[in-house]
C-alpha cells in the first residue's frame, strides 16, 4: 500500500513535471530559478540597450556584442528597410558584427546604426582595417510612422548612440519600448483594428550550458498567435475587444485591402553561446524565421519587411548541432513574440493585450 | 422489451440512422467536392508507385500558361530546373514539377515526365508549342520545362538500389488526371516518414496529402505536399502533434519538449528526410509576386513541422499560379492562404498515410 502511494505521488510529480515543460511559454519560464535572466542578456557577452523618443512613440533598440561574434540574416519579408545585410551573406569576407540595431522610423531609421558606429568607434571596437577598426553594425527597421502624431519625429544617429551608452548585461526590458514603441500587430483587417505591440525577449538554456535567446520588435501586419495552443494573443480587433482573427478573415474571403508598405515590419535578433561558421550562423536565421512563422498570422507579407539576425558569440565550449540550435532559435524566437504582445502596454489610443483582457 | 432494452434499441436505431446520414453525406461530398489540388482548372496530378519498395514518384501537369516559382529553404536539397524560377531568369512559364523519392537518383523521374510532354508537342499540353498558338513545332525546339525535387527514402523497405527512374516519371504524367488527388503512403510519399530526431526507428509514416481553399469571388488557393521531415507533424489550430518520434511505448515523444529539455538527440542523418510542396492558385501572377507566394507558402511547413528546414531536410515548395481566374486578389492574401492550405496539407499527409515496411501510421496508433 505504501509503496503504491508513493508510486502515485512519484507519478504525480513526474506528471506535473511534464507539463511544465511543455512548449508554452510560461510553463518554460516557471521552470527556471527565479529571478534567472529568461531575456537576449541571458548569454554572455550580449548587451541590450533601448532609447525612446519623447516626442512621439519610437525608439531603437542596440544589441552590443562584447567584442565581437559571428553573424548571419534572413531577410524574407517583402518590404525591408536594411544595412549591411550583403556583408553577411556566407560568400562575403567580414565574419564578425559589433552590434545590431533594431529602429522604428522606417528608412529614416537606418541613420541610428551612425550613431551605434559612433559610440563603438569611441570605445576602439571594430573590424581591424589596418588604418582603422571598423565597427560592423548592421540594422533592420520598422514602419511606425503613422503611430502617435508627427511622422516627421524618428530615431536619428542620436538614438543609436544613446541605446548604446545605455547598454547593459540585465535582463531586458520588454513591451512599449526601444524600437517596439511605436510597434502594432493586427492590420490584416483594416485602418483602426490593430493591437498595440512592442518588444519581446526569450531564451533557453539547455543543461549542458548551451544558451540560445531571442529578442524581436513585432509590428506585423497578422495576428501574434500562441503556436503551443493556436490562439490568438493580440491582433485585429473586433468593436467589442474581442479578437476577429486574420486566418478566418482571410478564409472567409472578405475583402481585404493590401498591407501598406507604411506600417509594418517585425525585426529581430538570436543569439547563441556556440560557436558558429558564418554560413552555419546564416542557418541559424533561417531556422530561426520559422518562430516569425509560428507565432506571427500572416507572417512575411509583401507589406512586412521581417528580418532576423543571428549572433553566434562562440563562448562555450561545448558542442552542438546546428539543427538543435536552429530548432530552439525557432522556439525562443516565438516565444518572445508572443512576449511582444503580451508585454506591451497602449499608446497613442492603440490598445495593448493585457488591456483588452480587463 | 423491457424499458432497458428498449432503450438501447432505439439508441442503436439513431446511432444507425446516423451513420446513414454520415455515409450519405459522404458519398455526396465525394461525388461533387474536391478538396485537393486538382481543384484548379487546368491541374492534373498522377501518382506512380514501384511495386519493389516503398517509393514512386507524383506529377503535377499544368495546362496552359502557368508561372513558377520557388522556394528553396531546406539544407540538404535534391532539385532540377529550380534556377530558371528565378524571377530574374527568362523562362516564364513551367509545364509540370516533379517530386520523387529515391533521393538524387529520384532525379531521373522527371527525365520520363520531359518524354511524355515531347510526345505530345503540340497538343497544348507541353512547353512551345503554346507560344506557337498549339501548331505542332516542326523543329523539334519545344521544350518542355519541368521542374523537380526529391526526397530520401532509400532506408525504407530494404533494397535501397530500388528508386524511381524515367519510366517512374513517364507512367506519372500519363496516369495524371483531374480526379481528387490520392493521399497517404502512394507516388512521392509511398516511403516518405516523419519524426526522426531521436533515430528513424522511433519514425512514423508521413506520406502525400492535399488540401484546397474556394474563395466566395472564385479564387482558389490548393497545396500537395510529400511530407518525409525529420521533425514532427503538429496541427497548428491545437498545438498538437500529430504524427512524430515516439517513444519505446508508442507514445509521441513531442521534440519540441526533448528540445527544450536538452535530451541527447541523435546526430541527425542527412540520408533520411525532406518535404516537398507544391502550392497553386488560380490567379494570374507575376514571376515575382509568385515567388512571394512560395516564400509565404513556406510558413506553412514552419508551422505543421517542428523542427523545420533543418540540416538534414532539404524542404522545398513550388509556387505555380495558371490564370485560369481573372479576378483580382493581392499577393499577401494568396500567400497566406497558400501557408495555410500547406499546413492543411501537412496534417493530412500525416492523417492520411497508412503503415508500410513496419512503420506505423498516426491512423494505426489511435486504433490502439
Amino acid at each position: 500500500m505504501r509503496t503504491m502511494l508513493l508510486t502515485a505521488v512519484v507519478v504525480l510529480i513526474v506528471a506535473t513535471a511534464d507539463l511544465k515543460v511543455r512548449t508554452t511559454p510560461e510553463g518554460v519560464q516557471a521552470f527556471r530559478p527565479a529571478g534567472a535572466n529568461a531575456t537576449l542578456t541571458a548569454v554572455p557577452g550580449i548587451k541590450v540597450g533601448h532609447y525612446t523618443l519623447a516626442e512621439r512613440p519610437t525608439g531603437c533598440t542596440v544589441i552590443l556584442v562584447d567584442g565581437d561574434a559571428v553573424g548571419g540574416v534572413s531577410q524574407r519579408g517583402g518590404a525591408p528597410g536594411t544595412r549591411e545585410t550583403d556583408l553577411l551573406n556566407p560568400l562575403n569576407m567580414v565574419d564578425k558584427v559589433n552590434a545590431i540595431v533594431l529602429a522604428g522610423g522606417s528608412a529614416f531609421g537606418l541613420e541610428a546604426a551612425s550613431g551605434t558606429v559612433r559610440w563603438l568607434e569611441e570605445h576602439d571596437i571594430g573590424w581591424p582595417a589596418g588604418v582603422a577598426r571598423v565597427p560592423i553594425v548592421p540594422a533592420a527597421i520598422l514602419f511606425d510612422l503613422g503611430v502617435g502624431g508627427n511622422p516627421k519625429i524618428r530615431p536619428t544617429a542620436d538614438c543609436g548612440y544613446k541605446a548604446a551608452e545605455a547598454a547593459t548585461t540585465a535582463a531586458v526590458p520588454e513591451g512599449t519600448i526601444g524600437a517596439g514603441a511605436g510597434a502594432t500587430v493586427g492590420k490584416f483587417g483594416g485602418a483602426g483594428r490593430a493591437t498595440k505591440s512592442g518588444i519581446g525577449s526569450a531564451s533557453i538554456a539547455l543543461p549542458n550550458g548551451l544558451i540560445v535567446a531571442a529578442i524581436v520588435a513585432v509590428n506585423a501586419v497578422g495576428d501574434v498567435v500562441d503556436p503551443a495552443t493556436g490562439k490568438i494573443v493580440a491582433g485585429v480587433r473586433n468593436p467589442d475587444g474581442t479578437f476577429a482573427d486574420a486566418r478566418k478573415i482571410l478564409r472567409s474571403g472578405v475583402d481585404t485591402p493590401p498591407p501598406r508598405a507604411g506600417e509594418n515590419t517585425t525585426i529581430g535578433v538570436v543569439a547563441t553561446n556556440a560557436k558558429l561558421s558564418k554560413a552555419l550562423a546564416a542557418r541559424m536565421a533561417l531556422m530561426a524565421d520559422d518562430g516569425y512563422a509560428r507565432a506571427i498570422s500572416p507572417s512575411h507579407t509583401n507589406g512586412d519587411g521581417d528580418t532576423i539576425f543571428s549572433l553566434a558569440t562562440g563562448r562555450w565550449d561545448g558542442t552542438a548541432n546546428i539543427t538543435v540550435i536552429g530548432a530552439l532559435a525557432a522556439e525562443a524566437m516565438a516565444d518572445a513574440v508572443v512576449r511582444a504582445a503580451t508585454q506591451a502596454t497602449s499608446v497613442a489610443g492603440i490598445p495593448a493585450a493585457r488591456d483588452l483582457r480587463k | 422489451m423491457t424499458r432497458a432494452s428498449r432503450l438501447r434499441a432505439s439508441r442503436y436505431g439513431a446511432q444507425a440512422a446516423l451513420l446513414a446520414v454520415i455515409a450519405a453525406a459522404a458519398c455526396a461530398h465525394a461525388a461533387v467536392e474536391n478538396n485537393t489540388l486538382t481543384a484548379i482548372n487546368g491541374i492534373k496530378v498522377g501518382h506512380y508507385t514501384l511495386a519493389e519498395r516503398p517509393t514512386g514518384c507524383t506529377v503535377i501537369l499544368f495546362d496552359g500558361h502557368a508561372v513558377g516559382g520557388l522556394s528553396q529553404r531546406g539544407s540538404a536539397p535534391g532539385t532540377r530546373d529550380t534556377d530558371l524560377l528565378k524571377p530574374t531568369s527568362a523562362a516564364d512559364r513551367i509545364d509540370a514539377v516533379v517530386l520523387s523519392g529515391g533521393s538524387a537518383y529520384g532525379l531521373d523521374a522527371a527525365n520520363g515526365t520531359m518524354r511524355w510532354l515531347d510526345e505530345r508537342a503540340g497538343s497544348g499540353l507541353s512547353g512551345l508549342s503554346r507560344q506557337s498558338g498549339g501548331a505542332a513545332p516542326a523543329d523539334g525546339m519545344d521544350v518542355p520545362i519541368v521542374s523537380s525535387a526529391v526526397l530520401i527514402d532509400l532506408w525504407v523497405g530494404g533494397k535501397p538500389s530500388i528508386r524511381p527512374g524515367a519510366d517512374c516519371g513517364y507512367q506519372a504524367a500519363a496516369a495524371a488526371n483531374s480526379a481528387p488527388v490520392q493521399e497517404g503512403s502512394v507516388g512521392a510519399g509511398a516511403g516518405a516518414t516523419v519524426g526522426k530526431m531521436i533515430g528513424r526507428e522511433h519514425a512514423m509514416k508521413g506520406g502525400i496529402g492535399s488540401a484546397d481553399v474556394e474563395m466566395p469571388n472564385g479564387l482558389r488557393v490548393a497545396a500537395i505536399v510529400v511530407v518525409n521531415a525529420l521533425g514532427d507533424v503538429i496541427d497548428p489550430s491545437t498545438g498538437a502533434v500529430v504524427a512524430g518520434a515516439r517513444n519505446d511505448d508508442g507514445s509521441l515523444a513531442d521534440v519540441r519538449r526533448l528540445l527544450r529539455s536538452g535530451a541527447t538527440l541523435q546526430r541527425t542523418s542527412v540520408g533520411e528526410n525532406t518535404t516537398l510542396a507544391v502550392v497553386a492558385t488560380n490567379a494570374r501572377l507575376t514571376k515575382s509576386d509568385v515567388s512571394r507566394v512560395a516564400s509565404m507558402a513556406d510558413a506553412g511547413i514552419a508551422r505543421a513541422i517542428v523542427p523545420a528546414h533543418t540540416t538534414a531536410d532539404g524542404d522545398t515548395v513550388f509556387a505555380v499560379a495558371n490564370g485560369t481566374w481573372s479576378g483580382d486578389a493581392n499577393v499577401t492574401a494568396i500567400g497566406a492562404l497558400a501557408a495555410d492550405v500547406l499546413a492543411n496539407a501537412i496534417v493530412r499527409a500525416a492523417t492520411q498515410a497508412t503503415s508500410v515496411a513496419g512503420i506505423p501510421a498516426a491512423r494505426d496508433l489511435r486504433r490502439r
